[in-house]
């Protein structure tokens, strides 16, 4: 067995997924941290010292126990496939894609499909067992340029926690700890859902106290819906929910609040996304996160807006109507 | 073939409870806490009992637990340790199992069909064959077979009734696998009907109202050293027989758990010994607890849980006519294997080999290596063994097998339901007045049910019994109501002539709930 993520007096060693700004950020937190760590990128990158990289995934998985994955919800079903012909029982799979995957459903009474969480996937698509998942109100900018973040580890393995924090955490990187594994992907997946509606407020000149209720109504809403998926309220309260929602509010240029603000411009969607110049994964997800919110019959306005207004460029004063105007079961 | 240890299991016994003494004290850290712990529970279980002699006892030797040093504390221990080991011990009586082996089906038709026995030749009925057609086998047996010579087989059925161990251990000894040993709850002992076949075949005995560590953890070190030894095992995971009827939706394996703890540490000692989980349903066309089982669960949704004492299975009389109900119908009770498991939820294949679910070939040992060794981790293998009972369930709805009653309580229950749209779980099983469903009605909900569990069949997501594949709606619901009517208390639904009359809708509610799982039929009846 190779790799030995946090022995004693040796440098722990990590392994890195992902070329594109998250994955170098997170290589760079951790060589930072005094890991050792070797990136996995097909394209080439100036790396700082500490970070070594390859295109072959034979020695990303022999140089280390922990794998972290930063690769975009589009292709880590593929990615995770090839992995796994390279791992092993003793791997550790971490992730950090916010986002969820879709797969046809078993249920005989429903024709749509069913939405899993990536480690859900990497079960599927892996011999690996033990897995974890990355959130909170971490930024890639932030992470990537060394200045004091917070960020959330998930796992069911008090061991997956230890690697993650052994490798990644330091002075500059606090990270805080849940077992709900399956709450912070969800948390994390509906929060960018949350950054569209929460930067087409902003786009649509909606004042602080409106914003802030929609804030706290949206967070409400997904955990609702997180719910339904088996997820615990408590995580989308916290830092994995709540603190990235109020981190994407705080900061200009998170891509899913600039598509949300360029929306209620009247900017179309095509050339929004050409000026961002990149996919945003949410765009895709709305639609079918509001389709399990009805199936499982969970009251989401606010998300349903994003998906069947906002997202489908409906007129901006309905929809602002619309959030005025939807159904209040609920106490504030 | 090798004979499988448990024929040796007496010449054993004095070792094996040796050895479970041992370890529980090797791996005790707090011998006092232990002792004090034990104490406080035994004096809390035995006073109110009136068994005062033995209270008195833990009371003295709580009073002088403060003033022990470590080795005089462990000495008790020992001794403690050794008394529960004794009890948990069970019997295994090489002349009982072929015994009853032979005899248990028809043993068992001897209480349930007195009338044979008066008609036929003793030794007729000895042969068993009655029984032989009804309890049908079927699934991975001729893997199971192979495995169980490479590796400890560790078998978690489904629960549903008291019958499940006898019929279980019937089974495998018609479909030619080795016997097994098993941890039965203390009640059946003292069952008067089923503790013959508890005594004698390689039954221990769990005593679910000790809740202390140290018996705990007698338990646990008992049943590990058994799979470590190559005992085949036979757990149920869900803990109790499933109250409403359905298939088990959350596993804790509990015990079971053992097998991944004693893969591990043979790993650790050098000399693996591989574990195979064999997930497996047990149904029946009847279950002898129908009714009792619904009402607890539906009190349980009321919060007033209890273990059931006394229900139809201390009652020869409903079990005889339960047996001639069985006997008279074709697959009225079947036991189905599944595909065989590792610790860690690969399916194994025929050589003992793991593999992923892409298929691709995978160590088990991989998973419990820590810097190049196995080893044990109290957190990652309680976490691997709750995954495992996720994979388990999802063979549990694969491998269940759907029979009449199930499909007709599943139609005759969404055209109730239909019928009286808003009301709740409550308002529809205690409905007291008759409810006649119009023929045409029933008829076409029959075959949409059917068509249902078809599709499902297709997918190899259930199993159909012989008598529901292929059947008319007509004989589905006369298969059912055949099966229903006489053996429970009163009828339950009865063809009139204006359509079907609902006399009970608790027990169909009880009926369908086996197929609510899979989507098939209502959930209102199993969720919370």
């Amino acid at each position: 067995m190779n790799g030995n993520g946090n022995g004693h007096g040796k440098r722990p060693k990590l392994s890195v997924v992902g070329g594109g700004a998250w994955g170098v950020a997170l290589a760079t937190a951790a060589a930072s941290a005094g890991s050792d760590v070797l990136l996995y990128s097909r394209r080439q990158h100036e790396l700082r010292r500490g970070i070594t990289q390859t295109d072959d995934l034979t020695s990303l998985a022999t140089h280390a126990r922990t794998i972290l994955l930063a690769v975009p919800t589009t292709h880590v079903r593929d990615l995770a496939r090839e992995l796994g012909d390279h791992l092993d029982g003793h791997h550790v799979l971490v992730h950090g894609v916010r986002g969820l995957v879709a797969r046809p459903t078993n249920d005989p009474a429903w024709e749509g499909d069913d939405l899993i969480t990536i480690s859900a996937m990497l079960r599927e698509e892996t011999p690996a067992r033990r897995f974890g998942a990355l959130g909170g109100p971490v930024l890639t900018e932030e992470l990537a340029a060394g200045l004091p973040s917070v960020m959330v580890v998930a796992s069911h393995y008090p061991e997956v926690i230890d690697e993650v924090r052994g490798t990644l955490g330091g002075s500059s990187l606090r990270i805080y700890t849940t077992d709900d594994l399956l709450g912070l992907e969800w948390a994390s997946a509906l929060v960018s859902i949350l950054a569209i509606a929460i930067g087409f407020a902003r786009g649509a000149g909606i004042g602080a106290g409106l914003m802030s209720a929609f804030a706290i109504r949206g967070v409400h809403e997904a955990a609702r819906v997180g719910m339904a998926a088996g997820a615990v309220e408590r995580t989308f309260l916290g830092l994995g929910g709540f603190g990235d929602l109020l981190a994407a509010m705080s900061q200009g240029n998170r891509p899913e609040v600039r598509l949300g603000e360029s929306l209620a411009r009247g900017e179309s969607m095509e050339s929004t996304l050409a000026k961002l110049g990149q996919r945003i994964e949410a765009v895709e997800l709305a639609p079918r996160v509001a389709e399990f919110a009805e199936r499982h019959k969970v009251e989401a306005p606010i998300l349903n807006t994003v998906a069947r207004g906002i997202l489908a460029r409906r007129p901006v004063d309905d929809l602002v109507q619309l959030l005025m105007t939807a159904p209040m079961s609920r106490k504030a | 073939m090798e004979r499988p240890p448990i024929f040796h299991f007496n010449e054993q016994r004095a070792d094996l409870q040796r050895a479970v003494v041992d370890r529980v004290i090797a791996e005790a850290r707090d011998p006092v806490f232990l002792l004090n712990d034990a104490a406080y529970h035994e004096i809390r279980r035995l006073e109110p009992a009136g068994k005062t002699d033995e209270a008195l006892e833990w009371r003295k030797l709580a009073r002088m637990l403060g003033g022990l040093d470590r080795a005089r504390a462990t000495e008790i221990l020992r001794d403690k340790a050794m008394w529960y080991a004794k009890d948990v011990n069970g019997n295994f009586d090489r002349r009982v199992y072929a015994f009853a082996s032979r005899v248990l089906p028809a043993g068992m038709s001897v209480f349930l069909r007195p009338n044979v026995v008066a008609e036929r030749h003793p030794l007729e009925i000895l042969r068993g064959d009655a029984m032989a057609e009804r309890i049908v086998t079927s699934g991975a047996i001729a893997h199971i077979r192979k495995l169980a010579e490479l590796g400890t087989v560790v078998y978690v059925p489904t629960h549903l009734s008291n019958l499940d161990s006898p019929v279980f251990a019937y089974a495998l000894q018609a479909a030619g696998l080795p016997p097994v040993t098993y941890g039965a709850g203390v009640n059946l002992f003292t069952n008067p009907v089923l503790s013959f076949f508890m005594r004698n075949l390689g039954a221990y005995r769990v005593d679910r109202r000790l809740r202390f560590e140290l018996y705990k953890q007698v338990l646990k070190t008992y049943s590990s050293i058994l799979i470590e030894r190559g005992f085949h095992s036979l757990f149920f995971p869900g803990g109790t027989r499933s109250r409403s009827g359905g298939v088990e939706r959350k596993l804790k394996l509990g015990l079971a758990g053992t097998g991944l703890e004693a893969f591990v540490r043979t790993s650790a000692q050098g000399r693996p010994r591989k574990v195979f989980f064999v997930p497996a349903t047990i149904n029946y066309m009847l279950t002898l607890e129908a009714e009792t089982l619904i009402d607890d669960w539906l009190q349980e949704q009321g919060r007033a849980r209890y273990i059931i004492e006394d229900d139809e299975s201390t009652r020869l009389d409903r079990m005889t006519v339960l047996a001639r109900k069985l006997v008279q119908m074709d697959e009225s009770c079947a036991v189905r294997f599944g595909t065989p498991l590792d610790p860690f939820g690969n399916e194994v294949d025929e050589h003992g080999v793991s593999h992923d679910h892409r298929g691709r070939p995978i160590d088990p040992l991989s998973y419990v290596v820590r810097d190049g060794k196995p080893a044990l981790d109290h957190a990652r293998d309680a976490q691997y063994t709750r995954e495992l009972g996720e994979v388990v369930m999802q063979h549990y709805l694969r491998d269940t097998i759907a029979m009449p009653t199930h499909v007709v309580a599943t139609a005759a229950f969404a055209l109730l339901r239909r019928r009286m749209p808003s009301a709740d779980l409550f308002s529809l099983v205690r409905r007291r007045d008759e409810i006649v469903l119009p023929w045409q009605d029933m008829h076409d909900e029959i075959e949409r049910t059917q068509r249902r569990v078809a599709e499902l069949e297709r997918r190899e997501d259930i199993v159909l019994s012989s008598a529901v594949r292929g059947a008319t709606a007509t004989e589905l619901l006369n298969d059912a109501e055949r099966a229903l009517n006489g053996y429970h208390s009163h009828a339950i639904l009865r063809s009139r002539e204006q359509g079907v009359a609902l006399l009970d809708p608790k027990v169909l509610l009880y009926y369908q709930n086996r197929l609510a799982a899979h989507g098939v039929a209502w959930e209102g009846g199993i969720a919370r």
